[in-house]
């Protein structure tokens, strides 16, 4: 019965094996093996107490609030752009052709680049980092958005003219099903380049956010702390990112249910 | 008999395209399929026959000619056509039960009604426990099944078949023909039907036409006198042989030719 159990959990258990096994030889090799300076390194014992202290006491939830407001602010808008604009690339061959070059260079580009004339131009905040976490992560929605709606199956789109379906159906019935895994796949990576923007944001100016803590615990050298708030970091993104599976199990069963096969 | 169902005049189909010679799929092609009537159209690879189906649901257009269906033009698609397509055309994100209501959504029948003759087909193609699996989950011909259920759920006057049984095996065929046999036998559709099987074409029909190389039009038309309702051990028979070896000569040359040229 035991060994069943482990066998139908495996992929838990060895998931949580390796990372506890991390976690002890960070310890024991830190704490016996080579006892570093604790300004320049740190270990997880003193982690989970600065982790109780600046998050569990609630010190980081105001930072998290700050950060989370310009992501929320900044990915939204990358959605409700993103998406229509990808459409209108794979709908329209022109438009597709005219845009595709910019977008391209845009896409591929390291946009945190940007961080330092963003700020300049819309000053310290809110709004600065919410265009930042946009500039990043709209590109992922337009890109997959524009892919999805170009490879939709000619043979789905003759099935519903053959049945007397008009441009309407097409959309609605073939092209937006067949693109919504794009999409979320899309939204995946674009919550990585949002993350990335938010705590790029507040490194160069701001004096809140999470990734304004971070900085902060950094230059004190309160390593303990600084790792503290990048594994409150870690724990929302692993939640966001795990968030999206649930998303995509519930919009596209039939996707998710082929990929476990 | 009175005029026939389908009628094709002196059809011309030619494709054109921006980086190669233009390409004539179909040069005074006729043909004439009366009510009720089982009729196969065998022919050389690429000889257009598949082409003279996407014609008759109104998919393309012809170059020259006339089509007709019951004495009137045919414009466009229409309720009385129905295609069961070779790669299935299923969309992947519906259960069968909602691929097999596409035509009827797609015509605008109210949701109950729907439900009712979705049942009634599903069951007719024996499907019944398979209802809410999704496309993936089935074999090629449980797919198929649920393609034809899917044609017929409309009503149409004519099921146009586009080599529907091509992807399966060969076991599968077997049982797939005799299946569709006696369904035609109980609602008497007309049928035209293009394959690539000289047996196939000899079991099922009426009428067997085959067609030139391309550019392609009817060469010979061969009248199959087989009692109905027939079964597999009829295809045992040298009166059968005698049939398939009959079509064969005629195919041979096409072949022939088409190699030489």
């Amino acid at each position: 019965m035991k060994k069943k159990f482990f066998a139908e959990h495996r992929r838990f258990w060895l998931g949580l094996g390796s990372v506890l096994f991390v976690l002890a030889a960070w310890e024991v090799l830190l704490t016996y093996v080579f006892p570093l300076n604790p300004f320049f390194f740190t270990k997880p014992s003193l982690i989970a107490v600065a982790f109780k202290e600046q998050v569990i006491s609630g010190a980081l939830w105001g930072d998290l609030a700050v950060s989370s407001k310009a992501f929320l602010w900044g990915f939204s808008f990358a959605i409700l752009l993103g998406i229509p604009l990808g459409a209108l690339m794979g709908w329209r061959r022109k438009a597709g052709y005219t845009l595709d070059p910019f977008f391209t260079a845009l896409y591929a580009s390291p946009l945190v680049a940007l961080a330092p004339l963003i700020i300049v131009v819309f000053g310290v905040g809110l709004f600065a980092k919410s265009v930042l976490v946009f500039a990043l992560s709209v590109f992922p929605f337009i890109f997959n958005t524009f892919a999805g709606v170009r490879s939709t199956d000619r043979l789905l789109i003759n099935v519903v003219r053959s049945f007397g379906g008009g441009e309407k159906d097409l959309y609605l019935k073939v092209i937006l099903p067949s693109t919504l895994p794009y999409i979320i796949a899309g939204a995946r990576i674009a919550l990585g380049r949002g993350l990335v923007g938010i705590i790029v944001g507040e490194f160069y100016a701001a004096s809140e956010g999470i990734g304004y803590a971070i900085s902060r615990f950094g230059d004190t050298y309160r390593l303990p702390e600084m790792f503290a708030a990048i594994f409150l970091l870690m724990i929302a993104a692993v939640g966001l990112t795990e968030g999206m599976r649930k998303l995509e199990n519930v919009l596209a069963p039939w996707k998710t249910t082929q990929e476990s096969r | 008999m009175g005029a026939p169902l389908i009628q094709a005049r002196d059809i011309t189909l030619v494709f054109k395209s921006k980086d190669r010679e233009p390409i004539t799929a179909l040069r005074g092609f006729n043909l004439e399929v009366g009510k009720g009537e089982f009729v196969s159209i065998v022919g050389p690879s690429g000889c257009g026959k598949s082409t003279f189906l996407n014609l008759l649901l109104g998919l393309i257009k012809a170059d020259s000619g006339e089509m007709t269906l019951d004495g009137s033009p045919i414009s466009g698609p229409g309720q009385e056509r129905a295609m069961v397509f070779q790669e299935f055309g299923l969309l992947p994100w519906r259960t069968v039960r909602a691929n097999v209501e596409l035509g009827l959504e797609l015509k605008g029948i109210s949701s109950p009604e729907r439900a009712q003759r979705a049942t009634e087909l599903i069951s007719l193609v024996g499907l019944k426990d398979f209802e809410r699996h999704y496309p993936h989950e089935l074999s090629g011909g449980m797919k198929q099944r649920v393609g034809l259920a899917r044609a017929l759920a409309t009503e149409p006057e004519v099921l146009l078949m586009d080599e529907p049984f091509a992807a399966l095996d060969a076991q599968t065929r077997d049982l797939m023909q005799s299946e569709l046999l006696q369904i035609w036998e109980r609602t008497k559709k007309t049928v035209l039907f293009v394959t690539h099987s000289i047996e196939e074409a000899a079991y099922l029909s009426d009428r067997v036409i085959i067609m030139t190389a391309r550019p392609g039009r009817a060469k010979e038309t061969l009248k199959i006198q087989l009692p109905r309702p027939r079964d597999y051990e009829m295809r045992l028979t040298p009166q059968f042989n005698d049939i398939k070896s009959r079509i064969w000569d005629v195919l041979k040359e096409e072949l022939t030719s088409r190699v030489l040229q």
